[in-house]
């Protein structure tokens, strides 16, 4: 039971680490980028390029960080850039159509079989006992990551100048621009931060489970979006609070012998918590954005 | 006359098909107050956008500091010494009010440090000090106002744009706004004032635009506009009683 719960911990910290992301670009940005579960996707992918460099294996996080925000700035400039105000949604269509050439594309080079990642076994299979529960490294160290991501992000977006500029421009971009805040350099870094974090989400996903999968983005990353609705749309601690919960609450099921309904779980809180809370857990309360003009 | 600071040439602006301003040419000189008046619906916050780069000039010219400012940015004119506290103050509600000091504080080099400046702010406005850690949403509307004009104190411009000050306020905070822009103008401060309030906005300024239907109908200095009750009648709707 204990184990089950930190497995589902672990998994939620993932969801967290994506949801998170997303729900940046949009609580600042008033954006949906649909491209972002695949640049998840495409983090353990990214990471499969840099360990078989040859490189320490754990560079390829930070390596992947960078390659996800990137690939975050290049979305921006695709999808996001040319649309202003009420093109919103064609914006979010657009990103939609990245991400699936990004699917497409990543099979054209990889196939579509799972790809096998290897990363030494003391941290895969290795660990210890901890009141009486397996601890196996790879669990540690995702946690830790995740952790120590979502503490960064606290701190930049709370304490930074940086930050204070990304919550003005959540607030009004214009009146931020009228005091002199580049509100296209604010959106790149929001993007680059966003998707930098979805990028090691997806490699510590390849970690956990050994192989960099095309279908993840659809399959785990979507579920991170269903994760950023119930926690309330734009509201990063939502977004933490709502992938943890889903997490240990996916965990639960399966240990309690109803595994199959292990997929519909975050569906079906999803339909609950909108159709009960419809501004989701945290929404309308601290938010990173108010009304804008 | 010195060289203007802020001059707009044959200035024309539409919101698409709509056109809100139509060749407007007016010029602000250094440590000069202008007013700008008119009804609701003139064209004077389509005036200040344009001026501080949030609307595209359609045609004409806007110069700042001697240099054409067309298709600049506003954030770009912010640093380079343009001040523009809009309509609805623009201030930002969810930071708190040090940090909406910091910003625009931050916008460019400052002549006195952070803390300098913002004792200069909290001397001038010791409600600001009480709350400064506190979300500006949460304060009234009229702290509000004082806020946004904290701006100018905090790291002073080159150029300050005011659009309506009033709007919004009780008496008493309509009075104490402009207070604080009856000081900005005794210190020199370089001002551009857009009111409804017509007559306080001309006993503010050395000049003024009266503006009507995106077109500068008159201008001068700004006690002969007062004197014209005819002008003030026909196009403000501004009563004669209402002044002293
Ligand atoms: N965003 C907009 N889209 C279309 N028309 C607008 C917009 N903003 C203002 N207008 C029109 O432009 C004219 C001038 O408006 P405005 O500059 O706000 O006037 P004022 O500030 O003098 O009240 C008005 O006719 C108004 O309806
Ligand atoms: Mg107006």
């Amino acid at each position: 039971m204990t184990a089950q719960i930190l497995n589902g911990l672990i998994v939620g910290s993932m969801y967290a680490l994506v949801a998170i992301g997303f729900t940046l670009v949009l609580g600042v940005l008033d954006r949906l980028n649909f491209a972002h579960t695949e640049v998840f996707m495409f983090g353990a992918f990214a990471g499969l390029v840099a360990i078989d460099a040859g490189g320490i294996w754990w560079l390829a996080l930070p390596f992947v960080f960078v390659v996800g925000g990137l690939f975050g700035m290049a979305v921006e400039f695709i999808s996001f850039r040319r649309f202003e105000g009420d093109a919103r949604i064609t914006a979010a269509l657009s990103s939609l159509a990245v991400g699936l050439v990004l699917i497409d594309l990543t099979q054209k080079v990889w196939g579509t079989e799972p790809v096998g990642m290897t990363i030494p076994g003391y941290v895969t299979t290795a660990g210890f006992e901890l009141f009486g529960m397996r601890v196996v490294y790879v669990q540690l160290l995702i946690l830790g990551v995740t952790l120590a991501l979502m503490a960064s992000l606290h701190l930049l977006v709370s304490r930074t100048r940086m930050g204070r500029n990304i919550r003005a421009v959540a607030d009004s971009p214009a009146a931020a621009s009228l005091l002199g805040i580049d509100v296209r350099r604010v959106t790149q870094d929001v993007f680059f931060v966003s998707s930098a974090l979805a990028g090691v989400a997806g490699l510590l996903l390849a970690f956990r489970t050994g192989f960099a999968n095309t279908d993840v983005g659809l399959t785990f990353g979507l579920k991170a979006i269903a994760i950023m609705a119930i926690g309330g749309m734009g509201d990063l601690r939502g977004a933490v609070v709502g992938g943890l919960l889903i997490g240990v609450l996916e965990a639960l099921t399966f240990q309690f012998g109803v595994g199959k309904l292990g997929e519909l779980v975050v569906w079906v809180t999803m339909i609950l918590v909108l159709f009960v809370r419809p501004e989701g857990l945290f929404g309308g309360g601290v938010h990173v954005k108010d009304v804008r003009a | 006359m010195t060289a203007p600071v802020l001059e707009t040439r044959s200035l024309s602006v539409a919101y698409g098909p709509i056109r809100a301003l139509s060749g407007v040419s007016i010029r602000i000189a250094e440590g000069e107050t202008v007013a700008v008046v008119g009804a609701n619906g003139a064209g004077k916050t389509t005036l200040m956008k344009a001026l501080s780069g949030l609307l595209p000039a359609q045609s004409g010219e806007i110069a700042f500091q001697g240099r054409s400012i067309k298709g600049r940015g506003p954030h770009d004119l912010a640093r380079a010494g343009m001040l523009h506290v809009p309509e609805g103050r623009g201030t930002l509600g969810t930071l708190t009010v040090e940090e909406n000091l910091r910003i625009a504080y931050d916008v460019r080099p400052a002549r006195l440090g952070y803390d300098e400046a913002t004792a200069a702010v909290f001397a001038r406005f010791p409600r600001l000090a009480d709350r400064r850690r506190q979300r500006a949403s949460s304060m009234s509307g009229g702290e509000q106002q004082m806020l946004a004009l904290a701006r100018a104190i905090v790291n002073p411009p080159a150029m300050l744009l005011v659009d309506e000050p009033s709007l919004g306020l009780s008496p008493l905070m309509v009075k104490e706004a402009f207070n604080v822009l009856h000081e900005f103008r005794d210190r020199g401060t370089t001002m551009l004032v857009v009111e409804q309030n017509v007559r306080s906005a001309l006993r503010l300024a050395d000049r003024g635009y009266v503006l009507r239907q995106g077109e500068v109908i008159a201008s001068g200095p700004a006690a002969e506009l007062l004197a014209d009750d005819q002008l003030l009648n026909r196009y403000l709707g501004t009563r004669t009683k209402e002044g002293a």
